[in-house]
């Protein structure tokens, strides 16, 4: 037997703060994202189907955190993102590209806004050095860039990687709110509400709401019970589930692992690793970097459209509205047979002539069969008239089906 | 004379048993499956037909994984372990009892000096994986 495609190159990753946690528990440990992470600690498809019935707790320290603070922080975010962001309501999340100067894109992230003042970036781990990188080049750039009238804009925004000093955990799952909010100690209980409060994590003012009234994309600031963590939470996450997102001090987050994990029994809680947190988001049709997003793929080939704003200038806009046509469609499907399709793998139309290229495959553990996305790049083929077409699984051509995601919600 | 209780173990992580006459029983070990993860499909090696040692014959595919499963000696397939299809998990769950792959004939008796006893191949894991 030769297993070909686990990494084990372990030994030149970084390690989350969680790291010891993991290997005590058994996990089955690989290289993702320059870190050495959890695949399984038991079973994928018994930790995917856990969090779809229960719930499930992730360590996800690998992504990163990059604050942008000050006065022209919200303009300056607005031209580097392609979504509204100045003006969104403190206390809440939105989902945004960053593109380049072509409109290719270089990251997927959220945005987290404490204040007029204050946001946070959540970026994939394989990006955040490149994103940290490109933000804070944009941010040099215009700073020494002198306005038509004269002006120097942007004097008053500083940006921060603050991966490393973060810990983030995920709860995800319909029963996660039965072991959140017992153990949590709503800070809101004791404040104003439009009292301003501080959170020592990120030395950010912010406003404070209840655990309880968050919204999904919504957040605030709590302290967990007993072990008196500081915590920033967020109704959120990867999975299509309820769930929510925990940012820690990097120093606090095994004993918050460890003090989830003691309740484990108040919603049935498994710790889950990568591998079903990858089937998850791909049964719940949400996009991972490097899959259906890269510096090669448009928002319009993603199907991202809705995330580029109508009232503002950003970086790529230019570019994008040169674009007549989408060169790629995305296409979600699903199979007959049993082998799992792989990412770059050729789609044939009837003929057996190649359209495309899986863009994610895998095994879908609620439905029982490999799902997969595409973009198929041949102009001529409309994903609605596709009708027979396979996928060229190592020389096997394997029949798929075009199906409407979320694959989760589909009735059998 | 071989011994039903017997496990003969290959580098490549496959074994053989002998079952019944000049039958043997050929799987992969508890190693190879816990590396794998969850089983999904199992491509069947062909019946009848004759492989060489160290030639593929089949597939297991796991959520995360396909790897290839090797003749461990020349060999020929006179049955598959057809339960596979349906519930490709066993390979997960008796990696040494019912998940095994398919029933083989050796083409060489002579080869089973070529493969290793449970005791040598554990300690063969142990130096090459932990």
């Amino acid at each position: 037997m030769n297993n070909k495609n686990t990494d084990n190159n372990e030994n030149e990753d970084k390690k989350t703060p969680l790291y010891d946690k993991h290997r005590n528990l058994g996990a089955k440990l690989v290289s993702f994202a320059g870190f050495s992470m959890p695949l399984y600690y038991k079973s994928i498809i018994d930790e995917h189907l856990n969090v779809r019935n229960n719930s499930g707790l992730f360590d996800i320290s690998h992504m990163g955190e990059i604050i942008v603070k000050g006065k022209d922080a919200g303009i300056f975010l607005d031209y580097v993102l392609t979504a509204d962001i100045s003006s969104i309501f403190p206390n809440t999340i939105t989902y945004s590209l960053i593109l380049n100067e072509n409109g290719g894109v270089i990251d997927d992230l959220t945005i987290y806004k404490f204040s007029n003042e204050s946001y946070m970036i959540v970026a994939n781990a394989a990006n955040t050095e490149k994103d940290f990188a490109w933000i804070h080049t944009q941010m040099l750039n215009l700073q020494k860039t002198k306005t038509d009238n004269g002006q120097y804009m942007f004097q008053n925004v500083t940006v921060e990687n603050y991966s490393e000093k973060i810990g983030l955990l995920s709860v995800q799952g319909p029963k996660s709110r039965n072991i959140i909010y017992p153990l949590v100690e709503d800070i809101s209980d004791n404040y104003g509400r439009d009292e301003n409060n501080f959170c020592n994590i990120f030395n950010f003012q912010y406003n404070i709401k209840s655990l309880k009234e968050l919204n999904h994309f919504e957040f605030s600031c709590v302290r967990f019970k007993e072990i008196g963590i500081e915590a920033v939470i967020s109704r959120s996450g990867y999975t299509g589930e309820f769930g929510f997102e925990i940012f820690t001090d990097a120093d606090d987050v095994n004993k918050l692992w460890d003090y989830i994990l003691e309740h484990k029994e108040l919603s049935n809680l498994l710790p889950v690793g990568l591998g079903a947190r990858d089937t998850l988001r791909f049964e719940a049709a949400l996009p991972l970097y490097g899959h259906e997003l890269d510096e090669t793929i448009t928002p319009y080939d993603a199907g991202l459209e809705k995330y580029l704003s109508k009232n503002k200038d950003f970086i790529g806009k230019e570019a994008l509205e040169k674009i007549k046509n989408k060169e790629k469609k995305l296409i979600f499907f699903k199979l007959a047979g049993k082998q799992i399709p792989r990412h770059l793998q050729r789609i044939l139309d009837e003929n057996l002539k190649p359209i495309g290229c899986v863009a994610s495959g895998t095994y879908s553990p609620l439905n029982k069969m490999p799902i997969g996305s595409a973009y198929i790049s041949d102009s001529n083929v409309t994903p609605s008239m596709l009708k027979n077409f396979y996928i060229d699984i190592r020389g096997n051509f394997e029949k798929a089906e075009v199906v409407m995601p979320p694959f989760h919600k589909i009735k059998k | 004379m071989a011994d039903n209780n017997k496990f003969y173990f290959a580098k490549s992580h496959e074994w053989i048993s002998p079952n019944s006459n000049n039958i043997y029983n050929l799987g992969i070990s508890d190693f190879a499956q816990s590396e794998l993860g969850d089983v999904v499909y199992v491509q069947l090696p062909e019946i009848g037909k004759q492989y060489k040692k160290d030639e593929k014959i089949g597939e297991i595919e796991s959520v995360k994984s396909v790897s290839e499963i090797y003749a461990p000696v020349d060999l020929t397939i006179k049955s598959v372990n057809s339960k596979l299809n349906e519930t490709p998990e066993l390979i997960n769950n008796e990696p040494l009892g019912d998940g095994f792959i398919a029933q083989i004939e050796l083409n060489n008796p002579s080869d089973l000096s070529l493969l290793m006893d449970k005791n040598s191949y554990e300690s063969f894991v142990k130096s090459n994986h932990e």
